[in-house]
């Protein structure tokens, strides 16, 4: 019998897991792609981040209602139309109500629908789990994921713009590091970020 | 077969259910997306015809002091004081640049240029839109063709001074300003002259 502290303790580990010990960026090494590409400017990580985590939480519920219906033959392509499904609201929101942001990130939205974490998830956790569970399971992960994308952005936005959230933070005659703004300054930034998460989590490379 | 048939039917329902919802998004943001798009682009007009506007008063400032007309297919825009201004677009180096020139009444001399749309190199390629950058295009004289030259070593007044480090892109901006300006210029001439 589970008692309700036992489920109180349950949740605690879900969240727990999702946002330090199986964190998608540092532990799992999902979710790269988008995060190397939107972490140049912090709007940006925001927008991106808040646009994983809602459709890990409307992916998850879903997933988790349907569990028992959801034929396992099809499983994957069932979470492919659920996850683009929602993706799709997300790129139509945006643009309705966040012009200058959806412009400012423009394709990488479409290509959640691409970001492991979410198909990861998804078989790993929705599929075998309760709702509740499941959003806590979703939040969490957006969480770690949003976190991961702003701090790699603060630090990025910092040295390639000089702005923090487009305000003027380094003084007047600070010299951008335009690599900083580009591709090759996300690899540098994620890659000691991920560094200090791991041994910080004590995780040894496989 | 059993089995088959309730996946098949599983499948189906989703999809029409999950489609159904989007066709909802789809109708409820569409309206707002076009209207946003107008205002962007209004706003791009009337930043390159150099009128000052408040951001939540393009429509009126649009509707107030410029005209919009036509001419063999060609929409052009004309301000007050005479400058017109009309879209442009073709290839940068990665991906289409669109945007708005505006000229002068003489047909001779730029009176602004603006960027709408562009997918060059953030950081090099891209600074083709920062305001200090589309600033030099004013008063710049078109009519003989723009000429790029190299980082800060414009002189004569049709020249321009490129990126440093993004040579690509300014090549294929000045490019394209040219080709849009002999384009439609000549047109916009036989429109006003009427």
């Amino acid at each position: 019998m589970k008692s309700a502290t036992l489920g109180k303790g349950q949740s605690l580990k879900t969240f727990l897991n999702g946002v330090w010990r199986d964190h998608p960026i540092f532990s799992m090494i999902l979710g790269i792609c988008s995060a190397l590409a939107v972490s140049n400017k912090v709007e940006n990580a925001i927008a991106m981040g808040a646009g994983v985590t809602f459709v890990l939480l409307a992916t998850g519920l879903l997933i988790a209602m349907l569990r028992r219906l959801i034929p396992t033959r099809v499983r994957m392509i069932t979470y492919m139309i659920i996850i683009a499904t929602f993706v799709i609201v997300v790129d139509r929101v945006l643009k309705a109500l966040f012009p200058d942001i959806s412009q400012a990130i423009g394709p990488y939205v479409g290509l959640i629908i691409t970001n492991c974490i979410i198909m990861g998830r998804a078989e790993a956790f929705y599929i075998q789990n309760k709702i509740g569970q499941s959003l806590i399971d979703a939040l969490a992960n957006g969480f770690g994921y949003t976190y991961t994308l702003v701090s790699v952005a603060v630090v990025r936005e910092l040295l390639g713009f000089g702005t923090i959230l487009g305000f003027q933070v380094m003084p007047e005659g600070f010299t951008k590091w335009v690599v900083m703004a580009m591709a090759p300054g996300a690899f540098f930034v994620l890659a000691i970020f991920i560094w200090i998460g791991r041994s910080l989590a004590g995780m040894e490379a496989e | 077969m059993k089995d088959k048939i309730l996946m098949i039917v599983f499948v189906l329902a989703l999809g029409s259910i999950l489609t159904a919802a989007l066709v909802a998004v789809n109708y409820l943001t569409t309206p707002v997306i076009e209207k946003n798009e107008e205002i962007a682009t209004k706003s791009s007009i009337l930043k390159a015809l150099s009128i000052s506007f408040e951001p939540d008063q393009v429509e009126e400032t649009f509707a107030n002091k410029v005209k919009q007309r036509q001419r063999n297919g060609t929409t052009y825009y004309v301000a007050e004081d005479g400058n017109i201004a009309f879209p442009y677009s073709g290839s940068g180096l990665w991906g289409p640049i669109e945007g708005i020139v505006a000229i002068q009444p003489n047909f001779q001399t730029l009176e602004g240029v603006t960027i709408s749309r562009q997918e060059e190199t953030p950081g090099l390629g891209s600074r083709i839109t920062e305001p200090q950058y589309l600033a030099q295009f004013e008063g710049k004289r078109f009519a003989e063709g723009l000429k790029l030259v190299q980082p800060g070593r414009s002189s004569a007044d049709n020249q321009i001074d490129s990126i440093t480090g993004a040579t690509m892109t300014s090549e294929a901006f000045v490019k394209i300003l040219n080709e849009n300006i002999e384009e439609t210029v000549p047109e916009i001439r036989q429109g006003e002259s009427r």
